[in-house]
Protein backbone atom coordinates (compact mmCIF):
# COMPACT_ATOMS: atom_id res chain seq x y z
CA UNK A 1 0.00 0.00 0.00
CA UNK A 2 0.73 3.59 -0.42
CA UNK A 3 3.52 4.49 2.31
CA UNK A 4 2.55 8.26 2.31
CA UNK A 5 0.37 9.34 5.07
CA UNK A 6 -2.27 11.72 2.86
CA UNK A 7 -4.92 11.60 3.56
CA UNK A 8 -8.29 13.88 2.65
CA UNK A 9 -9.82 16.28 4.74
CA UNK A 10 -13.06 15.30 4.23
CA UNK A 11 -13.77 11.89 5.72
CA UNK A 12 -14.46 9.32 2.41
CA UNK A 13 -17.68 7.73 2.77
CA UNK A 14 -18.17 4.32 1.43
CA UNK A 15 -20.68 1.82 0.78
CA UNK A 16 -20.56 -2.30 1.37
CA UNK A 17 -22.66 -4.21 -1.25
CA UNK A 18 -22.92 -8.11 -2.57
CA UNK A 19 -20.50 -8.78 -5.38
CA UNK A 20 -22.34 -9.15 -8.77
CA UNK A 21 -20.87 -11.35 -11.84
CA UNK A 22 -20.89 -7.89 -13.28
CA UNK A 23 -18.22 -6.68 -11.18
CA UNK A 24 -15.77 -8.57 -12.84
CA UNK A 25 -14.10 -5.66 -15.19
CA UNK A 26 -13.97 -4.12 -11.90
CA UNK A 27 -12.36 -6.37 -10.25
CA UNK A 28 -9.75 -6.58 -12.48
CA UNK A 29 -8.19 -3.40 -11.64
CA UNK A 30 -6.96 -4.63 -8.45
CA UNK A 31 -7.01 -8.11 -9.64
CA UNK A 32 -4.54 -8.16 -11.73
CA UNK A 33 -2.27 -5.19 -10.38
CA UNK A 34 1.03 -7.28 -9.24
CA UNK A 35 2.01 -4.27 -6.63
CA UNK A 36 -1.50 -5.36 -5.43
CA UNK A 37 -0.85 -8.64 -5.40
CA UNK A 38 1.62 -7.98 -3.47
CA UNK A 39 0.69 -7.69 -0.48
CA UNK A 40 -1.69 -10.64 -0.77
CA UNK A 41 -1.63 -13.95 -0.61
CA UNK A 42 -2.66 -14.56 -3.92
CA UNK A 43 -0.94 -14.01 -7.90
CA UNK A 44 -2.41 -11.21 -10.06
CA UNK A 45 -5.00 -12.67 -12.10
CA UNK A 46 -3.91 -12.99 -15.99
CA UNK A 47 -7.60 -13.27 -17.34
CA UNK A 48 -11.18 -12.34 -16.61
CA UNK A 49 -12.24 -16.02 -17.03
CA UNK A 50 -9.84 -16.85 -14.05
CA UNK A 51 -11.41 -14.13 -12.35
CA UNK A 52 -15.15 -14.95 -12.76
CA UNK A 53 -14.41 -18.32 -11.60
CA UNK A 54 -13.25 -16.89 -8.27
CA UNK A 55 -16.39 -14.55 -8.09
CA UNK A 56 -18.30 -17.61 -9.16
CA UNK A 57 -16.88 -20.51 -6.50
CA UNK A 58 -15.25 -18.05 -3.49
CA UNK A 59 -16.86 -14.55 -3.80
CA UNK A 60 -20.78 -15.06 -4.51
CA UNK A 61 -21.41 -18.30 -2.26
CA UNK A 62 -18.67 -16.94 0.84
CA UNK A 63 -20.45 -16.05 4.28
CA UNK A 64 -19.39 -12.55 4.52
CA UNK A 65 -17.46 -10.91 0.89
CA UNK A 66 -18.28 -7.21 0.35
CA UNK A 67 -17.05 -4.81 -2.37
CA UNK A 68 -15.97 -0.94 -1.87
CA UNK A 69 -18.27 1.32 -4.06
CA UNK A 70 -17.49 5.05 -3.34
CA UNK A 71 -20.68 7.03 -1.76
CA UNK A 72 -22.51 7.47 -4.33
CA UNK A 73 -20.98 5.10 -7.34
CA UNK A 74 -21.78 1.46 -7.85
CA UNK A 75 -18.23 0.45 -9.34
CA UNK A 76 -16.54 -1.41 -6.82
CA UNK A 77 -12.81 0.09 -5.83
CA UNK A 78 -12.02 -2.94 -3.90
CA UNK A 79 -13.07 -5.50 -1.74
CA UNK A 80 -13.21 -6.82 2.25
CA UNK A 81 -14.08 -10.09 3.76
CA UNK A 82 -14.61 -12.00 6.81
CA UNK A 83 -12.54 -15.51 6.25
CA UNK A 84 -14.50 -17.79 8.53
CA UNK A 85 -12.45 -19.91 11.60
CA UNK A 86 -12.46 -23.04 13.04
CA UNK A 87 -14.22 -20.98 15.67
CA UNK A 88 -17.42 -18.93 14.70
CA UNK A 89 -16.85 -16.32 17.47
CA UNK A 90 -13.48 -15.90 15.58
CA UNK A 91 -13.14 -14.38 11.84
CA UNK A 92 -10.34 -12.91 10.31
CA UNK A 93 -10.83 -9.41 8.01
CA UNK A 94 -9.17 -9.17 5.07
CA UNK A 95 -9.18 -6.18 2.41
CA UNK A 96 -7.78 -4.91 -1.15
CA UNK A 97 -8.11 -1.99 -2.45
CA UNK A 98 -7.45 -0.19 -6.68
CA UNK A 99 -4.14 1.39 -6.39
CA UNK A 100 -5.63 4.17 -7.99
CA UNK A 101 -7.53 4.69 -4.24
CA UNK A 102 -4.73 4.43 -1.70
CA UNK A 103 -3.66 6.52 0.17
CA UNK A 104 -7.37 8.64 0.32
CA UNK A 105 -8.58 6.85 3.86
CA UNK A 106 -10.66 4.71 1.20
CA UNK A 107 -9.43 1.07 2.86
CA UNK A 108 -9.86 2.66 6.43
CA UNK A 109 -13.73 3.69 5.86
CA UNK A 110 -14.50 0.64 4.57
CA UNK A 111 -12.46 -1.34 7.63
CA UNK A 112 -14.74 0.73 9.86
CA UNK A 113 -18.00 0.17 8.06
CA UNK A 114 -17.43 -3.53 7.97
CA UNK A 115 -17.12 -3.43 11.76
CA UNK A 116 -20.59 -1.13 12.17
CA UNK A 117 -22.13 -4.25 10.46
CA UNK A 118 -20.52 -7.51 10.76
CA UNK A 119 -21.13 -8.53 14.33
CA UNK A 120 -24.95 -7.92 13.26
CA UNK A 121 -24.70 -9.77 10.37
CA UNK A 122 -22.61 -12.51 11.15
CA UNK A 123 -23.73 -14.90 13.80
CA UNK A 124 -22.26 -15.82 17.24
CA UNK A 125 -19.24 -13.65 15.95
CA UNK A 126 -17.32 -12.09 18.94
CA UNK A 127 -14.06 -11.53 17.83
CA UNK A 128 -12.74 -10.52 14.17
CA UNK A 129 -8.66 -10.36 13.90
CA UNK A 130 -6.19 -9.11 11.12
CA UNK A 131 -3.06 -9.98 10.64
CA UNK A 132 -0.72 -7.73 8.69
CA UNK A 133 2.59 -7.87 7.25
CA UNK A 134 5.17 -6.17 9.81
CA UNK A 135 6.29 -4.62 6.53
CA UNK A 136 3.29 -3.23 5.96
CA UNK A 137 3.04 -0.23 8.05
CA UNK A 138 0.37 1.35 6.21
CA UNK A 139 -1.95 -1.42 6.33
CA UNK A 140 -1.45 -1.77 9.85
CA UNK A 141 -2.18 2.36 10.06
CA UNK A 142 -5.76 1.56 8.65
CA UNK A 143 -6.43 -1.06 11.37
CA UNK A 144 -5.32 1.36 13.97
CA UNK A 145 -7.56 4.63 13.04
CA UNK A 146 -10.56 1.53 12.54
CA UNK A 147 -10.03 1.21 16.49
CA UNK A 148 -8.73 -2.48 15.85
CA UNK A 149 -6.01 -2.99 19.11
CA UNK A 150 -2.20 -4.20 18.27
CA UNK A 151 -2.39 -7.46 20.12
CA UNK A 152 1.20 -8.44 18.83
CA UNK A 153 4.08 -9.50 16.65
CA UNK A 154 3.70 -13.04 16.12
CA UNK A 155 7.11 -14.52 14.83
CA UNK A 156 7.53 -16.87 12.21
CA UNK A 157 3.87 -16.79 11.75
CA UNK A 158 2.70 -17.66 8.23
CA UNK A 159 3.48 -18.84 5.01
CA UNK A 160 3.01 -15.93 2.37
CA UNK A 161 4.41 -16.75 -1.32
CA UNK A 162 7.28 -19.27 -0.18
CA UNK A 163 8.82 -16.88 2.52
CA UNK A 164 7.94 -17.55 6.55
CA UNK A 165 6.88 -14.16 7.58
CA UNK A 166 6.55 -12.28 11.27
CA UNK A 167 2.84 -10.69 11.43
CA UNK A 168 0.97 -7.76 13.28
CA UNK A 169 -2.18 -9.25 14.75
CA UNK A 170 -5.07 -7.01 15.22
CA UNK A 171 -8.39 -7.35 17.23
CA UNK A 172 -11.63 -5.84 17.38
CA UNK A 173 -13.90 -7.25 19.82
CA UNK A 174 -17.63 -6.80 19.60
CA UNK A 175 -17.93 -4.72 22.81
CA UNK A 176 -14.98 -2.24 21.44
CA UNK A 177 -15.87 0.81 20.87
CA UNK A 178 -16.93 1.65 17.29
CA UNK A 179 -14.56 4.84 15.75
CA UNK A 180 -16.81 7.13 13.64
CA UNK B 1 -7.39 -25.10 41.47
CA UNK B 2 -4.56 -23.22 42.76
CA UNK B 3 -1.27 -25.54 42.95
CA UNK B 4 1.21 -22.89 43.32
CA UNK B 5 0.38 -21.95 46.56
CA UNK B 6 3.13 -24.17 48.05
CA UNK B 7 6.40 -23.14 46.60
CA UNK B 8 7.94 -26.62 45.76
CA UNK B 9 11.43 -27.03 45.23
CA UNK B 10 11.89 -28.12 41.66
CA UNK B 11 13.29 -31.31 41.08
CA UNK B 12 16.03 -32.11 38.54
CA UNK B 13 13.07 -33.00 36.47
CA UNK B 14 15.10 -32.42 32.86
CA UNK B 15 17.46 -35.43 33.85
CA UNK B 16 14.03 -38.16 34.61
CA UNK B 17 11.31 -36.74 32.30
CA UNK B 18 11.56 -38.39 29.20
CA UNK B 19 9.17 -37.94 25.85
CA UNK B 20 8.23 -41.41 23.59
CA UNK B 21 5.63 -42.32 21.16
CA UNK B 22 2.08 -43.55 22.62
CA UNK B 23 1.10 -46.70 23.15
CA UNK B 24 -2.02 -48.66 23.24
CA UNK B 25 -1.18 -50.18 26.69
CA UNK B 26 -0.85 -46.31 28.07
CA UNK B 27 -4.38 -46.30 27.70
CA UNK B 28 -5.10 -46.43 31.47
CA UNK B 29 -2.17 -43.82 32.59
CA UNK B 30 -4.08 -41.32 30.05
CA UNK B 31 -7.24 -42.06 32.35
CA UNK B 32 -5.74 -41.04 34.89
CA UNK B 33 -5.16 -37.31 33.36
CA UNK B 34 -7.69 -37.53 30.88
CA UNK B 35 -10.80 -37.94 33.57
CA UNK B 36 -9.51 -35.56 35.78
CA UNK B 37 -11.83 -32.17 35.45
CA UNK B 38 -9.21 -29.88 37.47
CA UNK B 39 -6.62 -31.25 34.61
CA UNK B 40 -8.96 -30.75 31.85
CA UNK B 41 -10.39 -26.96 32.81
CA UNK B 42 -8.86 -25.24 31.14
CA UNK B 43 -8.85 -27.47 28.09
CA UNK B 44 -10.95 -27.57 25.19
CA UNK B 45 -11.87 -30.90 26.02
CA UNK B 46 -12.57 -32.97 28.49
CA UNK B 47 -12.70 -34.54 30.89
CA UNK B 48 -13.27 -38.11 29.42
CA UNK B 49 -15.81 -40.18 31.30
CA UNK B 50 -15.90 -43.29 29.41
CA UNK B 51 -12.84 -45.34 28.34
CA UNK B 52 -13.84 -45.97 24.92
CA UNK B 53 -13.92 -43.00 24.05
CA UNK B 54 -10.30 -42.21 25.57
CA UNK B 55 -9.22 -45.39 23.38
CA UNK B 56 -10.92 -43.95 20.08
CA UNK B 57 -9.10 -41.11 20.65
CA UNK B 58 -5.51 -42.54 21.24
CA UNK B 59 -6.19 -44.84 18.46
CA UNK B 60 -7.54 -42.97 16.15
CA UNK B 61 -5.80 -39.33 16.55
CA UNK B 62 -3.00 -40.32 18.92
CA UNK B 63 -1.21 -43.12 17.52
CA UNK B 64 -1.63 -41.47 13.67
CA UNK B 65 -0.39 -38.01 14.73
CA UNK B 66 2.46 -36.38 13.30
CA UNK B 67 4.63 -35.59 16.95
CA UNK B 68 2.31 -36.75 20.52
CA UNK B 69 4.22 -38.20 22.89
CA UNK B 70 3.90 -39.51 26.28
CA UNK B 71 5.88 -37.46 29.24
CA UNK B 72 7.32 -40.04 31.22
CA UNK B 73 8.95 -39.41 34.80
CA UNK B 74 11.22 -42.45 35.46
CA UNK B 75 8.94 -45.44 33.89
CA UNK B 76 5.66 -43.88 34.62
CA UNK B 77 3.71 -42.01 31.87
CA UNK B 78 2.83 -38.71 33.94
CA UNK B 79 1.56 -36.72 30.91
CA UNK B 80 1.31 -35.69 27.29
CA UNK B 81 2.62 -33.08 24.91
CA UNK B 82 1.67 -32.84 21.43
CA UNK B 83 2.96 -30.31 18.62
CA UNK B 84 0.45 -30.73 15.79
CA UNK B 85 0.98 -28.71 12.52
CA UNK B 86 -1.59 -25.73 11.23
CA UNK B 87 -2.30 -25.14 7.63
CA UNK B 88 0.66 -22.42 7.67
CA UNK B 89 3.59 -25.38 7.51
CA UNK B 90 5.81 -22.98 9.30
CA UNK B 91 3.72 -23.02 12.42
CA UNK B 92 2.50 -25.57 14.91
CA UNK B 93 0.98 -25.49 18.12
CA UNK B 94 1.76 -27.32 21.49
CA UNK B 95 -0.04 -28.51 24.09
CA UNK B 96 0.66 -30.28 27.07
CA UNK B 97 -1.23 -31.96 29.73
CA UNK B 98 -0.02 -33.92 32.85
CA UNK B 99 -1.70 -35.61 35.58
CA UNK B 100 -2.30 -33.59 38.86
CA UNK B 101 -0.42 -35.65 41.14
CA UNK B 102 2.93 -34.46 39.15
CA UNK B 103 2.07 -30.61 38.95
CA UNK B 104 4.17 -28.72 41.06
CA UNK B 105 7.34 -30.62 40.47
CA UNK B 106 8.62 -29.23 36.99
CA UNK B 107 7.65 -31.42 34.66
CA UNK B 108 5.56 -29.17 32.88
CA UNK B 109 8.70 -27.30 32.51
CA UNK B 110 10.62 -30.06 31.23
CA UNK B 111 8.53 -31.84 28.81
CA UNK B 112 8.51 -28.76 26.38
CA UNK B 113 11.79 -28.41 27.02
CA UNK B 114 12.24 -31.90 25.67
CA UNK B 115 9.31 -30.77 22.99
CA UNK B 116 11.19 -27.90 21.31
CA UNK B 117 14.55 -29.40 21.23
CA UNK B 118 13.47 -32.00 19.20
CA UNK B 119 10.10 -30.96 17.20
CA UNK B 120 12.05 -28.90 14.63
CA UNK B 121 14.16 -32.00 13.17
CA UNK B 122 10.87 -33.91 13.22
CA UNK B 123 8.64 -31.94 11.53
CA UNK B 124 9.53 -30.57 8.01
CA UNK B 125 9.10 -26.82 7.41
CA UNK B 126 7.87 -25.91 11.28
CA UNK B 127 9.83 -22.76 12.20
CA UNK B 128 7.50 -22.07 14.99
CA UNK B 129 5.91 -24.00 17.93
CA UNK B 130 3.21 -21.63 19.85
CA UNK B 131 1.18 -22.40 22.28
CA UNK B 132 -2.41 -20.85 23.49
CA UNK B 133 -2.90 -20.32 27.72
CA UNK B 134 -5.99 -19.53 29.32
CA UNK B 135 -5.17 -15.92 31.06
CA UNK B 136 -5.97 -17.54 34.23
CA UNK B 137 -3.74 -20.48 34.22
CA UNK B 138 -0.94 -18.79 35.85
CA UNK B 139 1.08 -21.87 36.88
CA UNK B 140 1.02 -23.57 32.76
CA UNK B 141 2.39 -19.84 31.77
CA UNK B 142 5.29 -20.16 34.07
CA UNK B 143 6.03 -23.49 32.91
CA UNK B 144 6.51 -22.09 29.35
CA UNK B 145 8.32 -19.21 30.16
CA UNK B 146 11.04 -21.21 32.18
CA UNK B 147 10.76 -23.37 29.15
CA UNK B 148 12.13 -20.60 27.23
CA UNK B 149 8.98 -19.56 25.61
CA UNK B 150 8.65 -16.11 24.41
CA UNK B 151 4.92 -14.14 25.66
CA UNK B 152 3.91 -12.42 22.74
CA UNK B 153 0.64 -11.14 23.47
CA UNK B 154 -2.86 -11.32 25.06
CA UNK B 155 -5.25 -12.25 22.44
CA UNK B 156 -8.41 -11.19 23.38
CA UNK B 157 -11.99 -13.57 23.52
CA UNK B 158 -10.23 -15.89 21.43
CA UNK B 159 -11.31 -19.16 21.83
CA UNK B 160 -14.64 -20.98 23.91
CA UNK B 161 -13.21 -23.01 26.61
CA UNK B 162 -15.96 -25.16 28.94
CA UNK B 163 -19.08 -22.91 27.36
CA UNK B 164 -16.92 -19.32 28.11
CA UNK B 165 -15.30 -17.28 25.67
CA UNK B 166 -11.84 -16.64 27.03
CA UNK B 167 -8.89 -14.41 26.52
CA UNK B 168 -5.87 -16.61 25.64
CA UNK B 169 -2.38 -15.83 25.80
CA UNK B 170 -0.27 -17.00 23.32
CA UNK B 171 3.52 -18.03 23.41
CA UNK B 172 6.20 -19.27 21.00
CA UNK B 173 9.16 -20.64 20.73
CA UNK B 174 11.21 -20.08 17.10
CA UNK B 175 13.73 -22.97 15.80
CA UNK B 176 16.11 -20.21 15.89
CA UNK B 177 15.65 -19.40 19.58
CA UNK B 178 18.30 -20.63 22.52
CA UNK B 179 17.13 -24.02 24.01
CA UNK B 180 17.28 -23.49 27.70
CA UNK B 181 19.48 -26.07 29.76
Amino acid sequence: MDQSNKESPRAVEVTLRRFELSDVDAMMAWASDPQVAACCRWDPYESTEQLLEFLRNTVLPHPWYRAICLAGENRPVGAVALRPTGDPRRAELGYVLARAHWGKGVATAAVKRAVATVFDEVEKLERIEALVDVANPASQRVLEKAGFTREAVLRKYTVVKGAVKDMVMFSFINTDPLVE
Amino acid sequence: MDHDVLPMPESTSMDTVTLRPFVLADLDAMMAWASDPVVTAFMTWGPYTSRDALLAFLRDTVLPHPWFRAVCLGGAVVGAVSVTPTDDRCRAELCVVLARAHWGKGVATAAPKRAVAAVFGDLDGVERVEALVDVDNAASQRALEKAGFTREAVLRSYCVVKGRLRDMVMYSFISTDPLVK
